[in-house]
């Protein structure tokens, strides 16, 4: 079975860390993005994944071909020369994701994390016998959105609404869908939405359905949605009783420390904390709701809570580190420094405090 | 005194990728070296004003970019310029000073009798032939070139002190925190070969000390120097400093402009001061808006040849236009950088700005700022591939690459 992940451009609202390296690469809960994607398609038997890709292509090249042997999965990129939207990659990507088979494949959206029960919407496709499936999730605004309106028992697509004035439901698109290879004829090779012109089209011959996820959706393309997706990821390992949490008298809630990662005494850490490869966090340091990045050294009796600590940064004695702050690959702040949302730029050293929010270049 | 073969040799410091931070954006896409000043790249300007130097034998670039990045540079100003240029990457920071004795050997293969040294990111008039006969006549181990400046700025800088008569360096401090003097130091020096004996004794002094604390605990409590590598040399504090007053260094003043360009804001009003320079020195080089088919020119406007400019626009003055950008119709250019490919719609109008490499200004849009150089967001900068749509207006801004402008803003920095 194949697969295509939409990985796309700059990545720009995940500045300043794709600065340093491309969004499908960035690490979120300790391992890059798309690993957690191309693991749960590895999980349900996909051979191939191809990668639509429009931005770097060499970087990403080196990376995957460590992800190919490790997981013993296929991946190939599409590299688009001009932007195609959200479909056009489809039609680019055409000869790899057909063959004799007639299989359906999946499309996913490379800044999405969940719990992707993907066999469940293989058996959902199956049962409905349409031609697309999609995934819905709930969420509280979906006017920030495009709704999906969907006949209550069936799961069939009536409409699709971008960003609803009113209310016409709570679910919206959440770029995962299971796709008959009749898709890619509706799909022409030119800059194409496919929420707004494929979909509708088979929703009007009746043939698309939607089935709404269980557990949790993120988008966490930009810096507020991370931290609030790690919380919802670590959340779901919580509920499946994972090994991979840590625990001890040093941890409250759900935090993750990579084995190689070292702690020191009197350290409170969580919750929401996620500890990369390498770091070194001493003594009597507080972490809640963070990220830290592989090799990042947090020096003693320091505060870090709510922020993104970036690969190789130090966070000084001391420091006190909050609300939003994003610091890049190798950011250095220094000893006593407090920083209220600072976001700061690779290879930069904080000297004096950021009172409030502000981007450092 | 010299012979008729007495050779020089111009060394040209570029600096390196992490350092500088404060050019950003534009340095994250091309080393600051190699940005358009006036349409020629930064390091053009010195090395232009190099070949004013009789008997100059060869100009180095030393730097801590990757030698990919000045390969094709280099290869074609030689062409150009008809003097040889190297470009030699350090494999670490050695200090102002430490970087020329770290190349001593390449330095002196010609054997030159003089040396000059000067900074790529300072931008003036360059006198050289004109240090090289004053340092003759002084016969020092090194002059360097000075400027007067307000009191209230001196201290930015490296402040001296030189006799009125002899224009000895008697005096010379960094960044001092009370007033010394309102003479500042340009980073633009001449020495002869005796400097690399300077640097090396700094080096042996260092070392000796370095051994000292090892032996003695007391001396490891002094906290000068402590953490400085032996051969990490800096010009300033380890050599003009202590020699001075020692009749080693003289000093030249130059009354002519004088600016660093450590931002895109300064990269700007350099920009504008070379091409004011050119009205004097190279005016052909200038755009000059005669003709009927020709846009209207006021001031000082420099247009690459395969730039496409509509009639009906006005550009200027200190407007600087790079290869293959494309002015619409009805266009307002003032005191402006329009980068490679750049195309500037109908009607837009750009006021103290830059902009980067393939964008794309809309029609009717504005792009300006207050044009205050000094300030953060005096300078609007737009970085490569930046998109601003249809009467968009953005003021006192900087966007960093790729993005798309649909929506107005003021006094922001767009991630």
């Amino acid at each position: 079975m194949k697969a295509l992940i939409l990985v796309g451009g700059f990545g720009t609202r995940l500045r300043p860390l794709t600065l340093s390296v491309p969004k499908p690469l960035v690490d979120f809960a300790n391992k890059p993005m798309i690993l957690h994607q191309i693991e749960a398609l590895k999980a349900i038997g996909v051979t191939e994944v191809v990668l639509a890709i429009n931005y770097q292509p060499e970087v990403m090249l080196n990376f995957l071909k460590d992800f190919e042997a490790k997981l013993e999965i296929k991946i190939t990129c599409s590299q688009e020369t001009e932007p195609l939207g959200t479909a056009g990659p489809l039609a680019l990507a055409r000869d790899k994701l057909i063959d004799k088979s007639g299989e359906p494949f999946f499309v996913l959206n490379s800044d999405v994390i969940s719990e992707y029960p993907l066999r469940e919407m293989i058996e959902f496709h199956k049962s409905h016998g349409g031609e697309a499936s999609i995934m819905v999730t709930k969420v509280d605004e979906p006017s920030k959105y495009g709704v999906v309106v969907t006949e209550e028992s069936t799961g069939k697509v009536e409409r699709f609404v971008e960003k609803p004035k009113l209310f016409v439901g709570n679910k919206i698109n959440a770029g995962i869908y299971l796709l008959n290879p009749s898709v890619l004829d509706r799909i022409q090779l030119r800059p194409t939405s496919i929420e707004k012109e494929v979909f509708p089209e088979i929703a009007a011959e009746g043939k698309l359905y939607a089935m709404v996820l269980p557990g949790f959706w993120m988008d966490i393309g930009q810096p507020r949605d991370y931290i609030t997706g790690l919380r919802l990821y670590l959340d779901s390992l919580r509920k499946k009783a994972s090994p991979k949490l840590a625990a001890g008298t040093h941890i409250i809630g759900n935090v993750l420390v990579d084995e190689t990662a070292k702690i020191g005494e009197g350290c409170l850490i969580g919750p929401d904390v996620a500890i990369g490869p390498g770091c070194v966090v001493e003594p009597g340091v507080r972490l809640s709701r963070c990220t830290v990045m592989r090799g990042v050294r947090i020096k003693k009796h320091a505060c870090i809570s709510s922020s993104i600590i970036g690969w190789h940064s130090t966070v000084g004695q001391w420091a006190r580190v909050e609300n939003m702050t994003i610091l890049g690959e190798d950011v250095h702040v220094c000893d006593e420094i407090y920083s209220n949302g600072g976001v700061v730029l690779p290879h930069k050293e904080i000297k004096s405090s950021i009172l409030k929010p502000e981007i450092v270049m | 005194m010299g012979g008729s073969e007495e050779r020089v040799v111009a060394v040209i410091m570029v600096g390196g990728p992490t350092k500088g931070t404060r050019f950003r954006p534009l340095s994250l896409n091309t080393p600051k070296p190699l940005f358009p000043l006036a349409g020629q790249p930064m390091v053009n300007h010195p090395i232009s004003a190099c070949k004013k130097i009789p008997n100059l034998a060869q100009i180095y670039l030393i730097g801590l970019y990757e030698e990919r990045d000045f390969a094709l540079f280099v290869s074609s100003i030689s062409n150009e310029l008809r003097v040889p240029v190297r470009y030699l990457k350090e494999d670490k920071p050695h200090g102002s000073a430490g970087g020329l004795y770290n190349f001593r050997d390449q330095i002196m293969e010609e054997s030159p009798s003089h040396i000059f040294l000067l900074n790529c990111d300072v931008c003036c008039s360059f006198p050289l032939a004109e240090m090289l006969v004053v340092h003759r006549s002084y016969g020092g181990m090194g002059t360097i070139l000075v400027i007067k400046v307000s009191p209230e700025s001196a201290s930015q800088f490296g402040e001296l002190v030189a006799d009125p008569v002899t224009n000895e360096l008697l005096h010379y401090t960094e960044k001092p925190e009370t007033f010394v003097s309102d003479r500042i130091n340009c980073g633009v020096y001449l020495f002869t070969p005796d400097i690399f004996t300077a640097v090396q004794d700094v080096s042996s002094q260092r070392k000796d000390r370095a051994t000292l604390r090892r032996i003695s605990s007391f001396e490891a409590l002094q906290p000068a120097n402590r953490s400085l590598p032996s051969d990490f040399v800096r010009l300033d504090q380890d050599i003009l400093s202590p020699l001075a007053g020692k009749k080693q260094f003289y000093v030249y003043e130059t009354t002519d402009y004088w600016e660093q360009i450590k931002t895109p804001g300064m990269s700007l009003k350099c920009s504008g001061l070379y091409l004011a320079q050119f009205r004097h020195t190279s005016p052909h080089l200038l755009a000059s808006g005669e003709g009927m088919k020709t846009a209207a020119i006021s001031g000082n406007v420099y247009i690459h040849p395969s730039a496409k400019v509509h009639p009906t626009a006005k550009i200027g003055p200190s407007a600087s236009i790079s290869a293959n950008a494309r002015i619409g119709a009805g266009v307002r250019l003032v005191n402006c950088i329009i980068l490679d490919d750049v195309e500037i719609k109908e009607n837009a109008v750009v006021i103290h700005a830059i902009v980067g490499w393939k964008s794309s200004i809309g029609r009717w849009s504005r792009v300006q700022a207050s044009g205050d150089h000094n300030a953060k967001l005096g300078v609007t900068i737009l970085g490569e591939s930046v998109m601003v749509e249809d009467e968009v207006v953005v003021i006192n801004s900087i966007v960093l690459p790729n993005k798309t402008m649909n929506v107005s803003v003021q006094e922001e920095i767009i991630l």
